[in-house]
C-alpha cells in the first residue's frame, strides 16, 4: 500500500509532494511580513511554530500545519520533564516567565487554530547521552500516544512525531505509532544530522518501512537538492524557512554563492519569493489556463476547460 | 460592433472583431507576460481588458485599472458592477482621502484607479498590505500618459514600485497611440501588439486655403459637405475665441452650429452637448479641452488649428494628439466611415505628416531632474530605499533608466540633502550612508507634492510678518508653487475684470510687486496666473458654487474644482510646515489671535469645502466637518456665534443632527466662543486698488510696447523703420499708413505703423505711450505692469 497522493484539510488540499514555507507572526522577522501575503500564491500550505501562531492576528489562506513548539528543547535553559507520565518541556525565554508546554495545551491550541497538527516531540540532538536520549523518545512516544487518544475535532490532521538516532531507534518509534490512526508521521531532529545525509536516509528509510502507507513530513530540511532526494524516496512534505533567511542574508539558491550586502527591502521580498518558487518548484507567473472567447453554451456540461 | 457568427450549426457565440480575435489567438493575455497592446479607440479593448479580468477573478485574485480620467472612472464603475457579478468592484479616484471609498479596499476584487491614486497607494504601501499583494493583473490605460511631463513622472513612480513590492503582477499596458511600442514592451520585458483596425474605416484629408481669411471659408466647406449628408462635426480650435467666431461663422453658412470652452457656464455647456448628441445641432466649435472625458460621437472631425496652447505657448499638435481627437470620428451603426480633415495654408506641408499615424515615441519624463527628485525622496520617505546604490537600483528600472535618459540619482539625492528634504542617519556600524525623510521631506511625500512647492512654501512661511498675512496672501503663496493646477492664465482684455475683483481682496504681498515677485518666485504674466488663481480659490470660499465662480471668472467648473484640490493638498503640507516641530516646548495658553497653523487649517477646511471665514468657526467644533458646516450655514446659522445663541429646533432641523447632538452642538458653542468668536479668522491687511485701465481696442499695447524700441527715419514719401528683425517701409496711402510687413497684411495694427504715428507725434499714440512707461506708486496694483514686464520671463 502506498501513501494517499494529498492531504484533505478544511482549508483545502495539499497535493504531494509539498514544500511547506515557514513564517512567523511577530516582530521578531519582519521580512515574514513582507513575505506572507505571496506564499498562497507559491505554496499550497504553510508551517508555523506554536510559539509563533500564538501571534497570529489573521489566519492565512492556506492550509496551516502547526507543530508543536517542542524544538525549543534544544535550548540549554529548558527542561524536558515528565509529569503524569507525560512529556513537558519548561521554556525559559529571555524576557518573560516561563512557559510549560504540555500535549494538551499544544493540542488545545492547535484543535482552535490549525489544519494540520503535530505532537509534543523532543529533540534527541547528535551527541545525547543514551539514557536521556530513551527518556526523550519514551516520553515521545507517551505523548504521541495521548494526542491520539484526545483527539477531538474530527476535521484536524494530526501526525505523529517521530524522534530518533538512528535506523533502529527509528524504526521502534514508528513501530509504536502503527495503529493509533495518526493522519501522518513526521521526523524531526534530522537538521543537525543533515552533513551527514546517509544517516538521515536511514531514519527515514526505516520509518518508511515500518508505515508504508502513511504520509510521511520532515521537519526542517529545505535545500532543493536535499528535497529532490527525500521526495524520491518517499517523503510526502518538507517545511522549510531557509527560503526566508538566506534571502535576509543576501544568499539566492539559484546564485553562485555571492552574498549580495545592502537590499532594500523589496529586493528581500523578491529574493524570498524567488528562492522558495526554485525549491518548490512553483511555476510564477505564468497562468495555468488558456481561455477561450466565451465557453461554447451547448447542453452538454463540459465547459470549454 | 462585433459581429456575431454561427459555430456548427445552432451554438452561437459572441464573436470577436479581427483585432480581439488576434490577440486571443495568440494567447497574449493569458501567457503570463506583460503586454503592450496598442489598438484605435472604440475597437474592444475594454472587452478583452474584462476578459483578462475575468480569468484573475477566477483564480481568486484582484485586479487593478488605472485610468487617468475621473468621468471613466464612475462610467466604468457602474458598468463593471453588473459585469464582474458577485465581485465587488470599487473606484478609487483623486489624492486625496476626503470621502471614505463606498468599498473598503481590501474587500474590492477589481479596483479602478487614478494613477495619482495607486502612487499613494505605494507610498503609504504598508497600509494597504491587505490587498496589494493579492494583485495580479493591472491594467494601464492611457499608456501614453508616460510622456506627460506633470502626470507621468508619478506614474512611472507608481509603477516602479508596485512592481517591487508585488513582483508577482502582470502589467497590460493599452493605448491608441505609441511611437515605441516595442521599446515599451522591452522595458516590460513582456510582448506586444498593434492593430489598426477600426469598425468604421477614417480617412484623414488636408483642405488647402490661399489666404489667411479664407481659412473660414474652407472649414465652412468641409462641414456643410458632412453635414448635406447627414453627419455632425466637430470643429476643433486652439483658443476660445476663434471658437467664437467660427461657431458664428458656421451659423451664417447655415449650419445649427455652436461654440464649446471654459467661458461657457455649466448649465450652457451642458444644453450644447445634449443639444449636438440630440441632433438638434450639427456642428460643434470647441477648444482641445473637449478631448478629455465628454464622449460626443461624430462623423467628421475638423482639426482646425494644428497647434495647442500647453499654458505658456502655442506649439505645434502632436501628432498624437490630432489622432486622439481625430479618432472619434465615425459612429458604428450610424455611419459607414469616419472622416478628419485638417486645414492648412496651401503653400505649407506641415498638414502632411498628420496623415500617416507615425505617433511620437514615448519618452519618460523621469527624464527631468525635478521629477526624479520627488521620486527620490518619495522612495526614501516610504522605506523602499535607504542608500544610494538601492536607489540607483530601483530608479535604474525606471523607463527613464531604460531609455538612459535617467539624471544622476546621487546628484539627486545631494542636492536633496542640500535642500532639507532628506538627511543622512548612522547605521548600525556607525557609518553614516544611510538616507532619511526630513520632516519637510515627509510632508512633501504625504501630500504628493514636489520637493520645490514644499521648500517654496517653507521660504514664504519664514516671512517675518507671515502671521499677518490674510487668506488671500496666503493662497497666492499656495498658487505660486508648482504643483497648484491647473494654470488659469489670463488673457489681456481680462484684466480689467481681474482688478475688478481683486479690489475686494485685501493682501500685504501685493502691496510690493518686487516683493512679491521675490516671495512668490514669480513675475509678469506667471505673477497674473497666479493671481488669478488665487482669485478663483478666494471667491469659491465665499461663495460655495463652483458654477457662479467658473462664470465670474471665464473658466470651467472642473477647473474650479481641480484647483480647490490641488490646493488642499498644498495648503495641508503649509499646514504641517507651520506647526511647532515635536521637539518645541509644550504647548503655550491659546493665543486670543489664531496662530499661523490655525489659520491654515481654517482655509484648507474654507478651500475644501467652499466656506467662508465666518462659517469656517463652526467647523472649530469637534465633529463638525465641511459637509455639516454647509448644512448649518443652509439653515442660518452661519458661524459660530449664531451656533451659540441658535434655537434648538432650528438645529436639530438640519439633516444628521438629532435633537440630542444639537443640544451637545450648542453648549460646545457656548463654551468656545470666549474664546473664539466668529469673527477670529475676519481679515485685515491693506486692500488692493487696482487700477482700471482706460486702454482703448484699437491701439495693441503689446506691439505698442515693441514700437517703443523701433526707429524712424524720414524716407522719401514714406518712412523706414528699423530695430526690429527686418527693416521695414511704411507709406502715407490715401492718409492712412500702409506697412509691408506679414504683420500688416494679416490686417493688423503693426508695430512699424505705430512707430511711424508716434515718431509724428499723433496724440493719442502718444498718450498710450506715455501711460506704458509711467512709473506707478507702489500702492496701487497695476496689473498691466505685469502683462508687460519682460525682465523675466517665468518659467513655464
Amino acid at each position: 500500500m502506498s501513501p494517499p497522493v494529498q492531504l484533505v484539510t478544511r482549508r483545502g488540499v495539499v497535493p504531494f509532494p509539498a514544500y511547506l514555507p515557514v513564517t512567523t507572526f511577530g516582530k521578531k522577522y519582519p521580512l515574514d511580513d513582507l513575505v506572507r501575503p505571496y506564499l498562497p500564491r507559491l505554496a499550497r500550505g504553510v508551517m508555523v511554530s506554536l510559539h509563533y501562531a500564538r501571534q497570529m492576528t489573521a489566519p492565512p489562506r492556506l492550509p496551516l500545519f502547526v507543530d508543536s513548539g517542542g524544538f525549543a528543547a534544544i535550548f540549554q535553559t529548558s527542561v524536558v520533564r515528565e509529569e503524569h507520565d507525560l512529556g513537558v518541556l519548561d521554556v525559559h525565554p529571555s524576557e518573560g516567565v516561563m512557559e510549560t508546554l504540555t500535549p494538551m495545551s499544544v493540542l488545545d491550541f492547535q484543535e482552535q487554530h490549525a489544519d494540520v497538527a503535530f505532537t509534543l516531540d523532543f529533540p534527541i540532538p547528535p551527541g545525547t547521552e543514551p539514557n536521556e536520549a530513551e527518556r526523550r523518545l519514551g516520553l515521545t512516544i507517551a505523548n504521541a500516544r495521548w494526542a491520539a487518544s484526545n483527539r477531538r475535532r474530527a476535521d484536524l490532521r494530526l501526525y505523529g512525531c517521530v524522534q530518533a538516532w538512528d535506523a533502529e531507534s527509528a524504526r521502534r518509534c514508528a513501530r509504536a505509532y502503527a495503529d493509533l490512526g495518526f493522519d501522518g508521521v513526521a521526523i524531526g531532529g534530522l537538521v543537525p544530522r543533515a552533513r551527514k545525509l546517509d544517516d538521515v536516509f536511514a531514519i527515514v528509510d526505516a520509518v518508511r518501512e515500518e508505515l508504508p502507507s502513511s504520509p510521511l513530513h520532515v521537519f526542517g530540511l529545505g535545500n532543493p537538492a536535499t528535497v529532490r532526494s527525500l521526495f524520491e524516496r518517499g517523503v510526502q512534505s518538507v517545511d522549510s524557512s531557509s527560503y526566508v533567511k538566506l534571502a535576509a542574508s543576501g544568499i539566492s539558491w539559484g546564485g553562485d554563492g555571492t552574498v549580495v550586502t545592502d537590499m532594500a527591502p523589496p529586493e528581500r521580498l523578491r529574493l524570498a519569493l524567488s528562492n522558495l518558487a526554485l525549491a518548490s518548484r512553483a511555476t510564477v507567473g505564468l497562468a495555468p489556463r488558456v481561455w477561450l472567447a466565451e465557453p461554447v453554451r451547448s447542453s452538454s456540461p463540459a465547459g470549454a476547460e | 460592433m462585433s459581429y456575431t457568427r454561427s459555430i456548427g450549426g445552432n451554438v452561437q457565440t459572441p464573436s470577436l472583431n479581427p483585432a480581439q480575435l488576434e490577440v486571443v489567438r495568440r494567447g497574449l493575455l493569458s501567457c503570463g507576460f506583460h503586454c503592450v497592446l496598442q489598438m484605435p479607440t472604440g475597437t474592444g479593448k475594454t472587452w478583452l481588458a474584462e476578459k483578462a479580468i475575468d480569468e484573475v477573478l477566477a483564480r481568486g485574485l484582484r485586479a487593478v485599472y488605472l485610468t487617468p480620467l475621473r468621468a471613466q472612472a464612475d462610467e466604468l464603475l457602474q458598468r463593471w458592477r453588473s459585469r464582474f457579478g458577485k465581485y465587488p468592484v470599487g473606484a478609487y479616484a483623486g489624492t486625496t482621502a476626503g470621502t471614505e471609498p463606498e468599498i473598503p479596499y481590501n474587500k474590492a476584487r477589481v479596483l479602478i484607479m487614478t494613477p495619482e491614486r495607486l502612487d499613494a497607494c505605494t507610498r503609504w504601501w504598508r497600509t494597504h498590505w491587505d490587498w496589494i499583494p493579492d494583485v495580479e493583473l493591472l491594467i494601464v490605460d492611457e499608456f501614453h500618459l508616460l510622456a506627460d511631463p506633470s502626470r507621468g513622472p508619478r506614474l512611472e513612480g507608481a509603477l516602479g514600485r508596485f512592481r517591487r513590492l508585488n513582483p508577482l503582477t502582470r502589467i497590460l499596458a493599452l493605448s491608441a497611440t505609441l511611437g515605441n511600442r516595442e521599446e515599451l514592451a522591452d522595458w516590460l520585458e513582456g510582448v506586444e501588439y498593434a492593430s489598426d483596425w477600426r469598425p468604421i474605416p477614417l480617412s484623414w484629408r488636408v483642405a488647402r486655403y490661399k489666404r489667411a481669411q479664407d481659412k473660414p471659408e474652407a472649414a465652412l466647406g468641409a462641414v456643410r459637405g458632412c453635414v448635406a449628408d447627414g453627419g455632425r462635426s466637430l470643429v476643433f480650435v486652439q483658443s476660445r475665441r476663434r471658437a467664437e467666431q467660427l461657431a458664428s461663422v458656421l451659423r451664417e453658412g447655415g449650419l445649427r452650429a455652436a461654440h464649446h470652452h471654459a467661458g461657457l457656464d455649466a448649465p450652457t455647456r451642458r444644453t450644447v452637448e445634449a443639444a449636438f448628441r440630440g441632433g438638434s445641432l450639427n456642428a460643434m466649435v470647441a477648444t482641445g479641452t473637449l478631448e478629455m472625458g465628454v464622449n460626443l460621437p461624430v462623423r467628421q472631425v475638423v482639426l482646425y488649428d494644428l497647434q495647442a496652447f500647453d499654458g505658456a505657448d502655442y506649439r505645434p499638435l502632436p501628432v498624437w494628439s490630432a489622432w486622439q481627437r481625430g479618432g472619434r470620428a465615425g459612429r458604428p451603426g450610424q455611419d459607414d466611415r469616419g472622416e478628419v480633415v485638417l486645414l492648412s495654408p496651401a503653400w505649407s506641408r506641415e498638414a502632411e505628416r498628420y496623415l500617416t499615424p507615425n505617433f511620437e515615441p514615448i519618452r519618460s519624463s523621469l527624464a527631468a531632474p525635478a521629477a526624479l527628485a520627488e521620486q527620490v525622496v518619495a522612495e526614501v520617505a516610504t522605506g523602499l530605499c535607504r542608500t544610494v546604490p538601492q536607489l540607483q537600483r530601483a530608479l535604474g528600472a525606471s523607463l527613464a533608466g531604460f531609455q538612459g535618459r535617467l539624471p544622476s540619482v546621487s546628484k539627486s539625492v545631494a542636492t536633496m540633502l542640500d535642500a532639507g528634504m532628506l538627511a543622512t542617519k548612522a547605521d548600525e556600524a556607525g557609518a553614516s550612508h544611510m538616507l532619511v525623510a526630513t520632516r519637510l521631506g515627509r510632508i512633501a511625500v504625504r501630500q504628493m507634492l514636489a520637493p520645490d512647492t514644499v521648500l517654496t512654501l517653507a521660504r514664504g512661511l519664514c516671512q517675518p510678518d507671515v502671521d499677518r498675512w490674510s487668506f488671500f496672501d496666503l493662497l497666492l503663496l499656495a498658487c505660486a508653487t508648482v504643483d497648484a493646477e491647473p494654470p488659469l492664465t489670463v488673457d489681456f482684455e481680462e484684466l480689467d475684470e481681474l482688478a475688478a475683483l481683486l479690489g475686494s481682496e485685501r493682501s500685504w504681498l501685493l502691496r510690493d510687486l518686487d516683493r512679491a515677485r521675490a516671495t512668490l518666485g514669480r513675475s509678469g504674466r506667471a505673477l497674473l496666473t497666479v493671481i488669478k488663481m488665487a482669485t478663483c480659490a478666494r471667491r469659491w470660499t465665499r461663495v460655495g458654487d463652483a458654477d457662479e465662480v467658473a462664470e465670474a471668472t471665464a473658466t470651467y467648473p472642473f477647473e474650479i474644482g481641480r484647483l480647490c484640490e490641488s490646493l488642499e493638498r498644498i495648503l495641508s503640507a503649509a499646514q504641517a510646515i507651520a506647526a511647532p516641530k515635536d521637539d518645541e516646548a509644550a504647548p503655550e495658553p491659546i493665543p486670543e489671535e489664531p496662530a499661523l497653523r490655525e489659520r491654515l487649517r481654517a482655509l484648507v477646511t474654507m478651500v475644501q469645502a467652499g466656506l467662508d471665514e465666518e462659517v469656517v468657526t463652526l467647523t472649530l467644533l469637534s465633529g463638525v466637518g465641511p459637509t455639516l458646516a454647509r448644512g448649518l450655514r443652509a439653515a442660518g446659522v452661519t458661524d459660530i456665534e449664531e451656533l451659540a445663541g441658535a434655537e434648538l429646533g432650528a438645529v436639530a432641523a438640519v439633516r444628521g443632527v438629532s435633537a440630542s447632538r444639537a443640544e451637545r452642538l450648542i453648549a460646545e458653542a457656548v463654551a468656545k466662543v470666549p474664546e473664539r468668536a466668529a469673527w477670529c479668522f475676519r481679515e485685515t491687511g491693506p486692500q488692493l486698488q487696482p487700477i482700471a485701465s482706460t486702454w482703448p481696442v484699437s491701439v495693441d499695447p503689446y506691439r505698442l510696447r515693441r514700437a517703443l524700441d523701433l526707429r524712424v527715419s524720414a524716407r522719401g514719401d514714406g518712412w523706414a523703420v528699423t530695430g526690429g528683425s527686418d527693416p521695414h517701409r511704411v507709406e502715407l496711402v490715401a492718409g492712412t499708413p500702409r506697412c509691408d510687413c506679414p504683420d500688416f497684411a494679416k490686417g493688423k495694427v503693426c508695430k512699424h505703423v505705430l512707430s511711424v504715428r508716434l515718431a509724428t507725434r499723433e496724440p493719442e499714440v502718444t498718450r498710450l505711450a506715455d501711460e506704458l512707461r509711467r512709473v506707478r506708486a507702489p500702492e496701487a496694483l497695476d496689473l498691466q505692469t505685469l502683462w508687460f514686464d519682460q525682465s523675466v520671463r517665468a518659467s513655464a
